[in-house]
């Protein structure tokens, strides 16, 4: 990476852990404690901000995904990758702290009401989305399957949501906030968003760093894998 | 399209003579099937009355591998002496081959509904008669769902190594829905007596729609000799 662009990575990410460090504080100073859940509310306010996210990162796959089938470059590929790694983490949080969070509320660490499950089959989808990109061996081909793959996962998404909702609910449609509650809230997306932006950036350099260096191999020693680089368009 | 109809008629019969010819997928699927009916049934203590509900996801479990098994045989076929590669070149819509062997994957499963339905009733004694026509709507729609994931991405992974387990778990997340809302649709129909329709019938017509026409945009990327 060149100076200046290292330099406003770094920057970002430095910024991105102060105002975390900010919003953990404003958690623990500022926001007043739930008087019917206690201390254990205040998972909420990393829990929504990572849902949301979760669902950006989504869309990221979906766009990059869609990119890849129209024009064929393999860089829209490292990208739904990146993202679709993302996806998995934050849903891998989500569903964590929807857990414990069930465990305060209604005192089991797993209940299948509708977003719980919701989370769960989210989760699931795009773990299978990371699962089959390395079972698949030739580039374009793994690149094209994942993206019909990272499509369908996305269109699928409003359909699990619309079949949980028949589910029976025990979780609350609707929170009352206090201001101080809803500053919390919002104040903690920034730091969160950041830091899903910022992984999928940096994956995303990674995989294009991997894959040309899998490509420099693969026209260096000869193997038959070079073959499937043959004609790829970076 | 009318020649289209025909193309995906005469790609339909073709897949199905050879079934019949060699009655290679069905006899598996549908021994699968009876299988996991008895295994399921030994687990959870045969001889107790299943209601509609219960019904529901104890077949889903049954047509989900054996049609797993269905979309993996019919696109196998295409693999002997480079059949795809003949198909390929035909002056034949990709659209019209993904109809042809969706519509061979429908009469499959279909098939072995036929069969699996009826043991599984006699052995866990399904007290279905209330509503047999909304059990018989829910399922053919949660089916023809399945089978149109199933169809495209088992023409997608038919190339690669991986071919068995890697179907399973690309298109068993993505019909979710399916089991769900079918499984949640006997829950009101049988248990609650509710009338078929509503969202339960909307989310199940959506999924068909949404991933039918998908699959007829995207089949064409996805299929190579």
């Amino acid at each position: 990476m060149p100076p200046p662009r290292r330099l406003l990575a770094h920057a970002y990410w430095i910024l991105t852990a102060v105002l975390s460090a900010a919003t953990i504080v404003m958690l623990l100073t500022y926001t007043p404690v739930e008087a019917t859940m206690g201390p254990v509310q205040k998972i909420f306010y990393l829990h929504l901000p990572v849902a949301i996210n979760t669902f950006v990162a989504a869309l990221v796959v979906f766009i990059a995904s869609i990119g890849y089938l129209w024009q064929r470059k393999m860089w829209w590929d490292d990208l739904a990758a990146a993202a679709g790694k993302v996806t998995v983490l934050f849903c891998a949080i989500v569903l964590l702290t929807g857990m414990v969070w069930g465990r305060s509320a209604w005192g089991a660490w797993w209940t299948w009401s509708p977003r719980l499950t919701f989370s769960l089959i989210l989760f699931l989808l795009y773990v299978v989305y990371m699962m089959i990109r390395p079972s698949i061996e030739a580039p374009q081909r793994r690149a094209a399957i994942s993206a019909v793959y990272g499509i369908a996962a996305f269109l699928d998404v409003p359909l699990v949501y619309l079949s949980v909702k028949m589910m029976p609910d025990i979780h609350p449609s609707s929170i009352a906030l206090a201001p101080e509650m809803k500053l919390t809230l919002a104040a903690w997306f920034v730091p969160v968003t950041l830091t899903m932006a910022g992984l999928i950036a940096t994956r995303f350099r990674l995989n294009r760093r991997l894959r040309a260096f899998e490509q420099h191999q693969a026209m260096t020693t000869e193997t038959p894998a070079a073959a499937n680089y043959m004609g790829e368009t970076a | 399209m009318m020649a289209a109809f025909r193309q995906i008629v005469l790609m339909t019969g073709k897949d199905l003579r050879i079934e019949a010819r060699g009655r290679q997928t069905i006899s598996l699927v549908v021994v699968l099937g009876v299988l996991i009916i008895v295994v399921l049934g030994m687990g959870l203590g045969a001889g107790r009355p299943v209601t509609g509900f219960g019904a529901t996801a104890i077949l889903w479990v049954a047509y989900l591998f054996g049609g797993v098994l269905c979309f993996e045989k019919t696109m196998a076929v295409e693999r002997n002496d480079d059949a795809l590669a003949g198909l390929l070149l035909a002056p034949v819509d990709r659209g019209a081959i993904y109809a042809a062997k969706l519509l061979t994957n429908v009469i499959l499963m279909f098939a072995l509904a036929v069969v699996v339905t009826p043991v599984a009733i006699l052995l866990f004694r399904f007290d279905l008669s209330a509503h047999p026509l909304g059990f018989a709507l829910i399922m053919a729609l949660g089916m023809i769902g399945f089978a149109a994931v199933g169809t495209l991405f088992a023409a997608a992974v038919s190339s690669t190594r991986l071919q068995g387990g890697l179907l399973a778990m690309l298109v068993f997340p993505l019909s979710l829905p399916v089991v769900i809302v079918s499984t949640q649709m006997m829950r009101r129909l049988f248990q609650e007596g509710e009338p078929l329709g509503g969202t339960g019938l909307a989310t199940l017509l959506a999924f068909d729609v949404i991933f039918l026409v998908l699959s007829w945009i995207v089949f064409e990327l996805v299929l190579e000799p």
